[in-house]
């Protein structure tokens, strides 16, 4: 039996979001499928912000948030066979699922209609799912990832659902050797799409708004970069050759989608995994006359999570990451929303000790 | 050389948008790769409709509209292989693309940017196009299609814009066995959707408000739903929405019936813009929202195959040419079963 003990970084009071205080909470009641996690490493991501400032809806006190999340085991249940005691391993932005609908039995569990989110939902028997800021959580081992040996925990972090989240619409979309990819947005989720889609083998695309980020993003190996905020004439050079767009943006109305669909060769996807505060444009079915599609993503299933490990271990993929200790999460998350990382923050446990790298 | 008279029942005046006159058209100049044809039926489309409403926006007149024609080859140029005078043949809803793009090159020549619609458009010389509410018509012969032996003119006509425009997304989004499809607006194009997307051997759901269809869509072989189905949550596979009406669409409803990355292809095209969407709209299944634009010649040529192999017929009214007025007003107001089919009287 483990002795871990349950604490994170909360925020207490919703108006005041970036002020955060150590509580104490009651974890996931463990089951014989469970794998118990102590934490090394959280990364910061839109959605922790999204949720502590309420842009996605009101929140209940205390919570913790973060989903990024990787560690040691410590303990596993009587059914787990994948995982034991000593293990490095990572737990992404979902938590759960019922493990018997269509989609849960199709490798398809991030679509879920039950779905359970790593912080800020219930599980069936009432108790409140807490995140990563944290010492230590509980999860049934589909949504626990093993990290490869060469890939340091706090670079793995930050895969588990910025790198996921733009991974899997990669694979299931096409990318690879002979497609032309466009990326919308280089922070923490875009960066990751321009790093995983050469490694895949893609021609790949990167619009930016401002030249701020022009030569990171070259250094990560965009064979484009199209700045978009000066040019409103952007899309006209690349009509109708883009074979999938990944949208990482936090921005909806004003986004220029139409101009974007443009750029789409026949039947080309543009998938948004940004999911703003506020509604995309408003279209007409004339916008999609080219053939073009819409969609949409919610993170990956756990096959293609440790697909993408093995693609990062093997590839020697690195995040550009900038590591903080888990007490400055307010500062992080206040950078976040202001845009100020390149490209994503990583957060060191410092509540417990932890015997990791 | 053929003696081909070309006439045919215009709007001049555009505050009169159901006022019809006979007038002499001006054909496309004819080349080698063209074909003339003698025009004897074509159907009556929403599009002729939204067109001399002006609901698309300005429209050149004097203005012939119609593009679901078939009539009889009187006259083939030098370098067409295809057909020989006295075939019978027909012309959709597009009359010219580059021949050279890569959609061109890649049987997408309904996605050519420069393709040109059979009517209110203009060839590179200047003369604008006119549509099949006529004695006849000339087009490049990609886009004139062979009617099979087995299928008359007057079943034929209406499937080169409406059968095709369904016909089209059905086949690329993988319409067929094994697979559960949803047609929304059961009119011209939607009574087409369920027959080709049971020929096709999908499993097909029919969405209409109109309770009055009902028996019909029975026997077009759908089963039929209300304007939307909470019990088909996350389990279509494609929705073809030929729905003409933007106001009140209940566009997320639509979107939660799909399965893991469905789609939603509306042909539909109102003219007002779709219910406005968040990203919370598509990521609970990760579908997809898309349109489509007409077909290609390869799918023309398949679909009226399919109809002659498996005995599809349109549900349809036939009228003489001369009652345009009267087709024209009742489609309007969606009093048709489920098609117009006019017969050339002219000439």
């Amino acid at each position: 039996m483990s002795e871990v003990q349950f604490k994170g970084y909360a925020i207490t009071d919703a108006s005041l979001w970036t002020q955060f205080s150590i509580v104490e909470y009651q974890p996931k009641n463990f089951d014989d499928n469970d794998v118990e996690v102590a934490i090394a490493y959280c990364g910061v991501c839109g959605s922790d912000v999204h949720t502590i400032t309420e842009g996605w809806g009101k929140i209940p006190t205390p919570l913790v948030v973060g989903h990024e999340i990787t560690g040691k085991v410590t303990r596993v249940g009587a059914n787990v066979k994948q995982f034991k005691v000593g293990d490095r391993v990572g737990v992404g932005a979902q938590i759960g699922s019922c493990y018997k609908c269509r989609a849960c039995t199709n490798e398809q569990e991030n679509y879920c209609p039950n779905k359970i989110d790593t912080y800020n939902d219930h599980y069936p028997d009432g108790v409140f799912a807490q995140g990563g800021y944290s010492t230590a959580i509980r999860a049934n081992q589909q949504f626990v990832f093993p990290i490869p040996e060469n890939l340091p925990l706090k670079y793995a972090s930050s895969m588990l659902c910025a790198g996921l989240t733009v991974f899997s619409p990669l694979k299931r979309h096409g990318c690879g050797p002979g497609k032309k990819v466009g990326v919308i947005g280089i922070g923490g989720l875009g960066h990751y799409a321009v790093l995983f889609a050469k490694a895949m083998g893609a021609e790949v695309y990167a619009f930016t708004h401002s030249t701020r980020k022009v030569d990171d993003i070259k250094k990560m190996g965009a064979d484009h970069v199209v700045v978009t905020g000066t040019n409103p004439d952007f899309a006209k050079p690349l009509h109708m050759m883009l074979d999938l767009i990944v949208c990482t943006v936090d921005v909806g109305t004003d986004m220029p989608l139409a101009d974007y669909l443009s750029t789409l060769w026949v039947h080309g996807k543009f998938v948004m995994v940004g999911l703003p505060d506020e509604p995309l444009p408003q279209m007409k079915a004339f916008d999609f006359l080219c053939g073009a599609f819409l969609g949409g993503s919610h993170i990956g299933n756990k096959v293609e999570a440790v697909e993408m490990l093995q693609l990062a271990a093997s590839k020697g993929i690195r995040p550009w990451i900038e590591e903080l200790p888990m007490s400055k999460a307010g500062e992080a998350v206040q950078r976040v929303k202001k845009g100020d990382v390149r490209y994503r923050f990583v957060l060191k446990q410092d509540i417990a000790p932890i015997d990791i790298e | 050389m053929s003696q081909v008279q070309f006439r045919g029942y215009a709007i001049t005046d555009p505050k009169k948008w159901s006022d019809f006159s006979i007038i002499d058209i001006k054909p496309k100049t004819f080349e080698e790769t063209d074909v003339e044809i003698a025009i004897t039926h074509c159907g009556v489309c929403g599009s002729d409709v939204h067109m001399i409403t002006q609901g698309w926006g300005e429209a050149p007149f004097p203005l012939v509209v119609g593009h679901e024609i078939v009539g009889k080859v009187t006259r083939v140029g030098s370098q067409v292989k295809e057909f020989k005078v006295g075939d019978r043949a027909g012309v959709g809803a597009q009359v010219a693309s580059c021949y050279e793009c890569r959609a061109c090159k890649s049987d997408n020549e309904n996605y050519c940017p420069k393709s040109l619609s059979t009517y209110a458009d203009k060839y590179p010389d200047g003369v604008v196009t006119q549509g099949g509410y006529s004695t006849a018509i000339r087009a490049h012969e990609q886009f004139v299609f062979p009617i099979p032996e087995a299928l008359e003119s007057r079943y034929a006509a209406s499937m080169l814009c409406a059968g095709l425009t369904v016909f089209s997304p059905l086949k690329r989004n993988g319409a067929g066995p094994g697979k559960k499809v949803g047609i929304v607006g059961i009119g011209g194009l939607g009574h087409y959707a369920i027959m080709f997307a049971k020929a096709m051997g999908a499993e097909v759901y029919a969405f209409t408000h109109d309770k009055s269809k009902v028996e019909d869509i029975k026997k077009m072989g759908a089963d039929h739903k209300g304007d939307f189905a909470k019990e088909l949550a996350h389990s279509l596979d494609l929705i073809v929405s030929t729905r003409d009406v933007a106001e009140g669409m209940p566009l997320q409803q639509y979107l939660s019936m799909l399965w893991v990355h469905g789609r939603f292809v509306t042909v539909g095209l109102p003219d007002k813009p779709l219910p406005q969407l968040t990203a919370f709209d598509l990521n609970p299944n990760g579908c997809f929202l898309g349109s489509s634009h007409i077909g290609s010649k390869k799918e023309a040529i398949e679909m009226l195959q399919l109809a002659a192999d498996k005995d599809i017929k349109p549900w349809y009214a036939e009228l003489p040419m001369k009652d345009v007025q009267q087709a024209v007003e009742r489609l309007k107001r969606n009093d048709v079963r489920y098609r117009f089919i006019l017969t050339q009287d002219i000439a």
